[in-house]
């Protein structure tokens, strides 16, 4: 195969355009694909970070961000439920938050029990909130600018009332544009007016003792007018909604197949060129005797060369552009699979370009070796 | 027929459609013996190419059949044909079709690939019969780095590589100058007389009539005239 790589390392300009044509495919799918698994990951993180087993929700709610509120009572009949051991509530709201300059920001407020979890991000819950107000808030650090908070504690207002921005947390940034802050379940409904005959979220913990599905149905029996999802349920409804709903998702998905077939085209008219320009040797080795397969492996093997380098070229480059777009886009996640599993869609592009090649080195007429 | 070592009976083949269909063989029968040396001459588009094609089954003829070490060959497939090539038949072309990103020693070597993929020691027999050839400096150079007669000696060595027992020639010493065609020509001499291997050269060179056993006058498609032994 010294063949090979020596046809296409010869005409090295072309190479590279093959290469960079690879590598900006590479680059492109894994930049996407990091846009989609943190788009993803962010649409039910809220979720996924509590430690509960069922979520109780008004008829209908397709998301986190939109919920609406249920009565209050729900939250006393399902603790009656045989095999709930907990409940907790969580509740989610638009607020108007104003900064001690006047600064005006729509933010949005999320309120939780002490008891939903300890990887949610509430005052309550957190275990490094020692020494916070009754009013504490917290903020994502990626959402400083927005926020506009200089040092901490910092007095604000959100819907007109006083608040105390207290501690900052990480990995919860601005998944809609607006920035979220975290209170304490009690804090939320003061500042979002709720009464206490509402609530939003009720989240339930069932006892190791019972199936999930079990005390699921027994809930859907007695709670015929809500939603009662399992918390990977509601995840994946709301990951749903945000992904194919919204058309997000999609709008994600068609930037990365678009990668591949820009990556496809690039490939395949080089490889297709260095072929024909390469085509009288192709008749020589056929006329000499090689096998279709070994006239295959060739052209087949340019086009591997070329992703591999691309590949390789495009998840370095990519790499760092990630980590830097990561404090822009704060939701952005690659998970470390995405990077080795990005290889095969560029190889199988790789090859999917050398076909047309293959065919025109494989029905090329042997008998062309004697015209001069 | 089945006497002769490689030959051509009642062979016609014709190139074309319709009105522009020309007819290059006209009933063709030609015979070549184990270790000889055949020049075939005649003017340009007399078909002594046509003839090298059907003998070194790259073509089949329209009418008539193709001979190789007493078997009809004409019928074969393309893989069948493309392993007959493997195995018996080696090329030598006027324009030395060299592979030109590979070294003289690369080009060699893949000669030997070609004819058998599992052959151990490649490089040293490719090594030994480019030094053979006069060549022992120049392994490592690329085909543009070579003079013409540098190239025609790399190709045969590229083409006697795995020892076939045919070499089919066309036009080989059509660009070269007189020393290096005369040195071309005793190195194919030298293949049917030291190797007993059969050569068949196409050329208007008249300079191979002094190396070739018999010489074959092709005019028309057609044999006019042959001398020498069969």
């Amino acid at each position: 195969m010294k063949l090979a790589w020596q046809n296409i390392v010869h005409d090295r300009a072309r190479f590279s355009v093959t290469v960079l044509g690879v590598s900006f495919a590479v680059f492109l799918m894994v930049f996407q694909g990091s846009l989609l698994a943190g788009f993803l990951r962010a649409a039910s993180r809220l979720i996924d970070a509590s430690d509960s087993d069922i979520w109780i929700t008004a008829r209908g709610v397709q998301a986190f961000e939109f919920g609406i509120p249920i009565e209050g009572r729900l939250r006393e009949m399902a603790a009656g439920v045989p095999g709930v051991l907990e409940t907790s509530r969580v509740c989610m709201a638009f607020a108007v938050y104003r900064t001690p300059n006047g600064k005006q920001q729509v933010v949005a407020l999320v309120g939780a029990d002490r008891n939903v979890g300890k990887r949610f991000p509430a005052p309550d819950a957190h275990g490094s909130t020692e020494g916070m107000s009754p009013d504490a808030m917290l903020y994502d650090v990626s959402d400083r600018d927005l926020i506009q908070v200089t040092a901490l504690p910092t007095e604000v207002e959100v819907n007109r009332h006083r608040a105390s921005i207290e501690g900052q947390i990480e990995g919860y940034g601005a998944f809609l544009g607006v920035p979220f802050l975290f209170t304490s379940y009690r804090n939320a409904t003061r500042y979002l007016a709720f009464g206490p005959e509402e609530a939003m979220y009720v989240l339930l913990r069932v006892d190791r003792a019972h199936s999930i599905s079990d005390v699921q149905q027994s809930l859907r029996q007695r709670l015929p007018e809500v939603d009662v999802l399992t918390r990977d349920e509601f995840a994946s409804k709301s990951r749903t909604y945000w992904t194919i709903r919204t058309g997000a998702g999609g709008a994600i998905l068609t930037a990365a197949v678009l990668g591949f077939l820009i990556g496809l085209v690039v490939v395949s008219q080089t490889v297709y060129a260095n072929t024909m320009e390469n085509i009288e040797e192709y008749a020589t080795l056929k006329a000499l005797g090689a096998s279709h397969a070994f006239v295959a492996r060739i052209v087949l093997t340019q086009a591997l060369i070329c992703g591999a380098l691309g590949s390789i070229l495009g998840l370095l480059a990519v790499v760092p552009t990630i980590r830097y777009a990561k404090s822009l886009i704060s939701w952005l996640y690659t998970p470390w699979w995405l990077l080795l599993v990005m290889v095969v869609p560029s190889l199988a592009m790789c090859s999917l370009a050398s076909i047309a090649s293959v065919r025109s080195a494989l029905t090329v007429e042997p008998g062309r070796v004697f015209r001069a | 027929m089945p006497n002769h070592f490689l030959g051509v009976k009642d062979a016609s083949i014709w190139f074309g459609k319709r009105e522009a269909q020309v007819r290059a063989l006209r009933g063709v029968s030609v015979f070549f013996e184990r270790g000889t040396l055949s020049l075939v001459m005649g003017p340009s588009g007399s078909g002594k190419t046509t003839l090298l094609s059907l003998l070194g089954c790259l073509l089949s003829p329209d009418e008539g059949s193709v001979f190789l070490e007493g078997e009809v060959v004409n019928g074969l497939n393309e893989v069948e044909r493309t392993v007959v090539r493997q195995k018996k038949i080696s090329f030598v072309f006027q324009a030395f079709r060299l592979f030109h990103s590979l070294s003289a020693i690369d080009n060699v070597a893949l000669g030997f690939e070609l004819r058998d993929a599992a052959l151990p020691g490649r490089m040293k027999m490719a090594r030994d019969l480019l030094i053979r050839f006069g060549l022992g400096d120049k392994l490592n150079r690329e085909p543009n780095e070579l003079s013409p007669g540098e190239k025609q000696r790399v190709a045969i060595a590229r083409a006697l590589a795995g020892n076939p027992p045919i070499l089919l020639a066309d036009e080989p010493t059509a660009s070269l100058d007189a020393r290096a065609g005369k040195n071309i020509c005793q190195i194919l001499r030298n293949q049917v007389d030291e190797h007993g291997r059969t050569v068949v050269v196409v050329s208007h060179d008249s300079r191979w009539r002094e190396f070739a056993d018999r010489t074959i006058t092709l005019c028309d498609g057609q044999v006019e005239k042959e001398k020498g032994s069969l």
